[in-house]
């Protein structure tokens, strides 16, 4: 639990269950899932630049997430998605 | 008849406005009188009938063309308006363009330099945005609305003032308001010059703004608006060519007062009706005018009514196709089918055809057909010579010399003969098994036959259904057909991966009598029977050798199972007798069936893990095909020798029973007669959270449904268990065991919306009972049964009741017909691609994995890809082992697969090994098995897995119960569940109509209930209100004042002080001035306020808030394992976040927005996953999760929630016909020509509607070359 300046509590959103790991993938990676896919950036799902998460992690637009999701079916996968202003 | 034209596919199509040149240019004939025609009835040129238009009558050539009816497609025409009028349906467009351009130079009213900005925005080629790129237009045109002085040429700029639908005015400075006429806008937009138009998202070239004011009226063809001749020689115009006689009238006398100098202020009224006939031609339903009329009295149906709605041209014309061969009666029932097979009536045989290509080897058989002809079964009705001339056999005389003259390449169109597959369906077409593919049985009779056991995927029964018969006519349709639609094929629902085909009401009672173990039977009957399931091999050997040789049922039964099969399983049998579902009574060994009763939980339809779903998943769908035929078939047999009945003689109780259940009636009775007393005393104690009142009725109900389950349970038990009722209610066959307490005991209380019935009369229901009669009997209890029959209050009341139900059904129907379609229309389009993700036509992806396990829930095992525990069950049955595999070793084995199986298999395997320890070579076969088994079940790439999705919740959305509110554990908590509930969360609201959050509480504060309590006290909204006790408005020296006193007890208990409220009332407060005297009573005074401001100010000041989170209007609570947590009314996660005390990891809302917002997308999707999930199971409905991923996926897709509809995904569709075709037709078309949108028909409505094939599944395969890069 983190307080800021005005010493209200900062609520951390990654700590929630419902929230799964979101990473930030390097430039090289993103290359390799493109590839992989066979797909251009944008016709990956979006997530927002304000969402709580992503300004948590600090990611930028035209970032790629990994998020790690934990699944009913497979027990665990893995799910991007492209940084874009509102 | 081959078409000489060459065949062209449509590539795309591109919406474009017409210039008035353009409509000139395509124009082949100006219309200028109104008249139609001359006495004699010929058409006169330059009339609206004029024949250059194209023809009417079959014989007639076009003036145009040349052509025939047939061939002429019909040619516009023009009419040259003497005045420019609006197109209504651009009337927004052209307001919106007013506001934001300048009145003397045309150009944007925003400086250049900004321009410049908007356009480097705007041709950014940074694709990360998106969703700002589509707001830039409305941006500027905002901003430029409030600009008064042009930023380019310096001009005063006058406000717009718009009267509805037509009338623009332009407000002066002077004060003066003029009238901005068509002309003068047309005049305007001419000045916009096209990078600005650009800039406002128009395609200047596709659509220059000027053009969409009419100047020249383009005339459509006549077989556009045929006119046609009533019995009694009338001819009756179309109602388009109503409306151009209407404009055609006024516009020649607008042209005749104009030059006849007529003043200005007449010529502008004719302008106006002018006006008026050009709008209502485009749109009858315009807002602010009235309607035309028929002569008659009706509406006029102009073009826009012609697209519009459900009978609309693009739903009902494009979208939906006719067919040619098919048919469509009653259907009656017919066990002795196959079940795959569909009996056609002989009537219906000799009409609907196939077309047979003649070759070598079967010329003689399609030669004796042709020689009998239409007329004699089977033959033949039409015949296509290789020329392409089709011969009727009706009016050939000579068959058997016509029928030698066949020769390999012509096509005989023979009768529907045994054997040929044909596709059946039944609406509504809720999902996939609604259309399957049987094999013809022709029959005599009228009706078409199908076997009872396949009802249950078309939800038909025999009270008068009819369903349609296809009949494919290509060689491609019918091995589509053959491979993908046949019934044994759809045993397997992926809706979620059990059999929806099975057996189903006496089929069950049958099973049930056939294999308990009382039944035997000789052997005559015995070998009767195992020939009747198509048994051909040896008998087996008599369970009972003396005093006669006797089989039982059950040695029949395993006769037909595979020979190899080992199953155990709980009987429906015991799980209603109560038993509990531990007890695995039917036990299969070896294909022998060694203890148990088949009954409906192993062979029944929409029962999964039953036998029938082992056999079917284990031994494939063909075994499972045979197995249910040769088993419905023997069953079918056996009980009708065996006999099976039920009637009132079933249903008579022994004395003993009766009083029974009269005493318990009369005992619930007593003690509710006790609570009323005490709450007419004011002595009844209340449970919290309830009123008096509701206290009372909460106990009422309670001890009335007690009573009622009570003496169903004595009536049950009253029967002995070969009761015929008590069989089928404990098989599963029909009925329940509260149908059985209904008939024989008491029907119980009757409801309406989830209460007593109170309605009807002014307090009380009916008029036989005294004025607020709070008795059982009052309110619609009813203590008779169907056998006894009911007093006259209590049929009344039964009556009240059962309308709710029939009202309930009809609304849900069409809620969830609506919902359904909203789900295909958003989903549709999605398929599953060679990578196994799920992308739309546009490459976008929606899933990486299809399922995140990239299985087929129609191919997994009840959900699960591989049923690993089975497996290993199976294997140890044949892999007996004495040395089972150490801890160790077993990880070490089952990790090697990681790279191919998925964590949760992995799991999986390691857990059932564990269980059941194997032998080295045994594990290894189980590892090998499930990676078979997972590759199996993978889903193929083109399956349309977003129809299969929402078809898999749409369809249950009809079994929903629409009842809204529902107890929740907690009694103060009502949530909305069920079906309006459903509807809200692929609706994506805002607000759900009952927010509730479960607050968990950090470490400190969790284990007791005091301090769980301190933090509740700090959540829960406490407004002003909630602590005065009486309040006033007094008149002091100090002028008026509002006085609060204040509930020291509430006070309290909500845990503040007088302090907190002053600041509260203080805060923002401005003029007022808020004191405290000696008593805590508060003061507040405004200098110079009267009464009713002060007034005014109370109000505001009482629901004014002290403390607590907004919103949460109630807390409950509850301990759940141990620890303390909360329940809320109410609901606001960011807020309460941020409350000390809260666990920030575990506290959720059932809000989806509030998550999104507080917790971003990912948390969001997860919510609405569980939402959907806990919904569908609150109802007993079982959905694949994989479904409900989907539908989440896409709605989260673009990183907001997006609801399934016309505001969200469906409004969203690139494609403009798919669109048009779905909700909003005439605006879409609109915004399509003014942006120059092109279809690309990558959809599946689309395509539809061009009548191409679709891009998913089959439709998908298609050829691809690679070209020379060079090039």
């Amino acid at each position: 639990m983190k307080k800021n300046s005005e010493g209200e509590i900062r609520v951390k959103v990654t700590e929630h269950i419902l929230v799964p790991r979101h990473e930030v993938l390097a430039p090289e990676e993103i290359e390799e899932v493109l590839k992989r896919y066979n797909a251009k950036i944008d016709q990956f799902p979006y997530i927002l630049s304000t969402d709580p998460v992503v300004k948590e992690i600090g990611a930028k637009p035209g970032d790629l997430i990994k998020i790690i999701r934990k699944s009913a079916t497979a027990g665990e996968t893995i799910f991007f998605r492209y940084v874009v202003e509102e | 008849m081959y078409l000489e034209e060459s065949v062209k596919t449509i590539d795309s199509i591109k919406f474009t406005v017409f210039s008035p040149n353009q409509i000139r240019k395509y124009s082949v004939a100006e219309i200028t009188t109104p008249e139609t025609y001359d006495e004699d009835g010929i058409p006169i040129q330059g009339g609206l009938m004029d024949n250059r238009l194209g023809t009417l009558e079959p014989g007639q050539k076009c003036a145009t063309c040349g052509n025939t009816t047939a061939r002429c497609p019909g040619h516009y025409g023009h009419i040259e308006l003497a005045e420019p009028v609006l197109h209504i349906a651009f009337v927004k467009v052209i307001y919106k363009l007013l506001l934001s351009i300048c009145r003397v130079c045309g150009r944007l009213l925003i400086s250049e330099a900004e321009l410049e900005s908007y356009r480097k925005r705007f041709t950014n080629e940074c694709t990360f945005t998106p969703k700002c790129k589509e707001e830039i237009p409305k941006e500027m045109m905002a901003k430029a609305k409030k600009i008064k002085i042009c930023p380019h040429c310096g001009k005063q700029q006058y406000e717009i003032e718009f009267t509805k639908p037509t009338i623009f005015h332009e407000i002066t400075e002077e004060g003066g308001a003029i009238r901005l006429l068509p002309i003068a806008i047309r005049e305007r937009f001419e000045r916009i010059p096209d990078i600005d138009l650009k800039l406002l998202g128009f395609d200047p070239r596709s659509a220059r703004p000027e053009w969409f004011i009419l100047q020249v009226l383009p005339v459509p063809p006549l077989s556009v608006r045929p006119s046609i001749t009533l019995e009694s020689g009338i001819r009756s115009e179309d109602d388009l060519t109503h409306k151009l006689v209407d404009i055609l009238r006024v516009n020649q006398r607008v042209r005749e007062s104009k030059a006849s100098g007529t003043p200005p202020l007449i010529v502008q009224d004719l302008v106006d009706l002018l006006q008026y006939h050009v709008t209502t031609y485009f749109d009858n339903e315009v807002s602010g005018i009235p309607q035309a009329h028929h002569r008659s009295g009706r509406p006029l149906k102009t073009i826009s009514q012609r697209l519009k709605g459900k009978e609309g041209r693009f739903r009902g014309s494009l979208s939906g196709k006719r067919v040619d061969f098919s048919s469509r009666t009653v259907i009656s029932p017919d066990p002795s089918l196959d079940i795959s097979e569909v009996g056609v009536p002989l009537e219906v045989a000799k009409k609907v055809t196939v077309a047979e290509k003649v070759s070598s080897w079967n010329q003689g058989f399609l030669k004796n057909l042709v020689i009998n002809g239409p007329s004699k079964y089977p033959g033949a009705n039409y015949i296509i010579r290789p020329d392409g001339v089709k011969i009727r056999l009706d009016y050939v005389s000579d068959k058997e010399t016509f029928a030698n003259t066949l020769a390999p390449g012509f096509v005989v169109e023979r009768h529907l003969m045994n054997g040929d597959i044909v596709i059946f369906n039944r609406q509504p077409s809720l999902h996939r098994m609604s259309i399957m593919a049987h094999y013809v049985k022709v029959l005599p009779f009228r009706t078409f036959r199908l076997h009872p056991a396949v009802c249950p995927p078309y939800n038909a029964d025999f009270d008068g259904d009819e369903m349609n018969l296809h009949v494919p006519q290509s060689e491609e349709a019918r091995s589509e057909a053959l491979t993908l639609m046949k019934v044994q094929q759809q045993i397997l629902s992926p809706r979620y991966g059990g059999p929806i085909i099975g057996a189903i009401r006496d089929f069950i009672t049958a099973a049930y009598l056939l294999t308990k173990p009382e039944t035997l039977l000789i052997k005559e009957e015995f070998s009767n029977l195992a020939l009747a399931g198509g048994y051909n091999g040896p008998l087996p050997k008599p369970e009972i050798n003396e005093p006669r040789e006797l089989y039982t049922g059950i040695q029949l039964f395993s006769l037909f199972l595979p020979k190899d099969f080992n199953y155990t399983m709980t009987s429906k049998w015991t799980k209603s007798s109560g038993k509990g579902a531990s007890v695995r009574d039917i036990m299969i060994k070896d294909g022998k069936l060694l203890s148990g009763s088949i009954d409906r939980a192993a062979i029944g339809a929409e029962e999964p893990d039953s036998v029938l779903h082992r056999i079917a998943k284990d031994y494939g769908i063909d075994v499972a095909r045979n197995f249910l035929n040769s088993i419905l078939s023997i069953l079918k047999s056996f009980i009708t020798k065996y006999g099976f009945s039920y009637g009132y003689d079933g249903l008579i109780l022994d004395e003993e029973a009766k009083k029974m259940i009269d005493n318990e009636i009369k005992n619930s009775y007593r003690k509710i007669k006790e609570s009323i007393d005490q709450f007419n005393q004011g002595t009844l104690k209340t449970v919290r959270g309830l009123s008096l009142e509701e206290t009372l009725e909460f106990y009422i109900v309670n001890e009335l449904a007690g009573a009622r389950d009570r003496v169903g349970r004595t009536a049950d038990k009253a029967f002995p268990l070969d009761n015929s009722g008590v069989v089928m209610a404990r098989t599963g066959a029909r009925g329940s065991s509260l149908n059985i307490g209904q008939m024989t005991a008491a029907l119980g209380q009757q409801s309406v919306r989830g209460k007593r019935i109170e309605k009807g009369y002014h307090g009380r229901a009916l008029s036989h009972f005294s004025l607020w009669d709070r008795t059982p009997d009052a309110k619609g209890f009813i203590r008779s049964n169907y056998r006894d029959g009911l007093n006259p209050t209590e049929f009344f009341f039964h009556a009240i009741g059962g309308r709710e139900g029939l009202v309930d059904t009809a609304v849900r129907t069409q809620q969830s017909g609506y919902m359904q379609r909203r789900l295909i229309n958003a989903l549709e389009h999605l398929k599953v691609e060679y990578d196994l993700t799920v992308r739309d036509p546009f490459g976008n992806i929606v899933e990486f994995l299809y399922g995140e396990d990239g299985v087929d829930p129609a191919k997994s095992d009840h959900g699960k890809a591989v049923n690993v525990e089975h497996l290993v069950e199976i294997e140890a049955l044949v892999n007996k082992s004495e040395k089972p595999v150490e801890e160790k070793q077993l990880e070490k084995i089952v990790n090697k697969y990681e790279g191919q199986l998925n964590i949760k298999l992995i799991q999986d395997l390691k857990a059932s090994l564990l269980k059941i320890p194997l032998n080295v070579s045994g594990n290894k076969n189980v590892c090998r098995k499930v990676v078979e088994q997972l590759d199996r079940a993978t889903i193929e790439p083109g399956e349309a897995c977003g129809v299969v999705a929402a078809q898999s919740i749409g369809e249950p959305g009809t079994q929903m119960t629409l009842r809204t509110f529902h107890f929740a554990g907690v009694k103060e908590r009502d949530v909305t569940l069920g079906l309006p509930r459903l509807i809200e969360l692929v609706d994506a609201r805002k607000q759900p109509s009952t927010p509730s959050m479960d607050i968990y509480l950090d470490d400190e504060h969790r284990s007791s209930e005091e301090s769980a309590l301190k933090i509740a006290k700090e959540i829960l909204l406490t407004k002003v209100s909630d602590l005065v006790g009486y309040s006033e408005i007094s008149y002091g020296e100090r002028g008026y004042e509002i006085n609060l006193f204040l509930d020291q007890e509430a006070l309290q208990e909500r845990d503040s002080s007088p302090e907190q409220i002053v600041k509260a009332i203080s805060l923002k407060s401005g003029k007022r001035k808020v004191e405290v005297d000696e008593e805590g009573a508060i003061s507040v005074t405004m200098e110079g306020a009267d009464f009713s401001t002060l007034s005014v100010l109370k109000d505001k000041i009482m629901s004014m808030r002290v403390k607590g989170v907004p919103g949460i209007d109630h807390i409950t609570i509850i301990k759940k394992g141990d620890e303390w947590m909360m329940q809320t009314a109410g609901s606001n996660l960011a807020k309460v976040l941020k409350i000390p005390g809260v666990d920030l990891s575990h506290t959720t809302t059932n809000n989806i927005y509030e998550i999104e917002t507080a917790l971003g997308i990912e948390a969001a999707r997860a919510a609405h996953i569980k939402e959907i999930m806990s919904t569908l199971d609150e109802q007993g409905l079982e959905v694949d999760i994989r479904h409900i991923l989907l539908v989440a996926d896409l709605m989260t897709s673009k990183g907001f929630f997006q609801s399934i509809g016309r505001h969200g995904i469906a409004g969203q569709k690139p494609s403009v016909l798919a669109r048009a075709a779905f909700e909003i037709t005439v605006p879409t078309l609109v915004e399509a020509s003014v942006k120059g949108e092109v279809e690309e028909l990558k959809g599946v409505t689309e395509n539809v509607i061009v009548g191409l094939p679709i891009p998913v599944g089959t439709g998908m395969i298609d050829l691809f070359m690679k070209s020379d890069k060079s090039d």
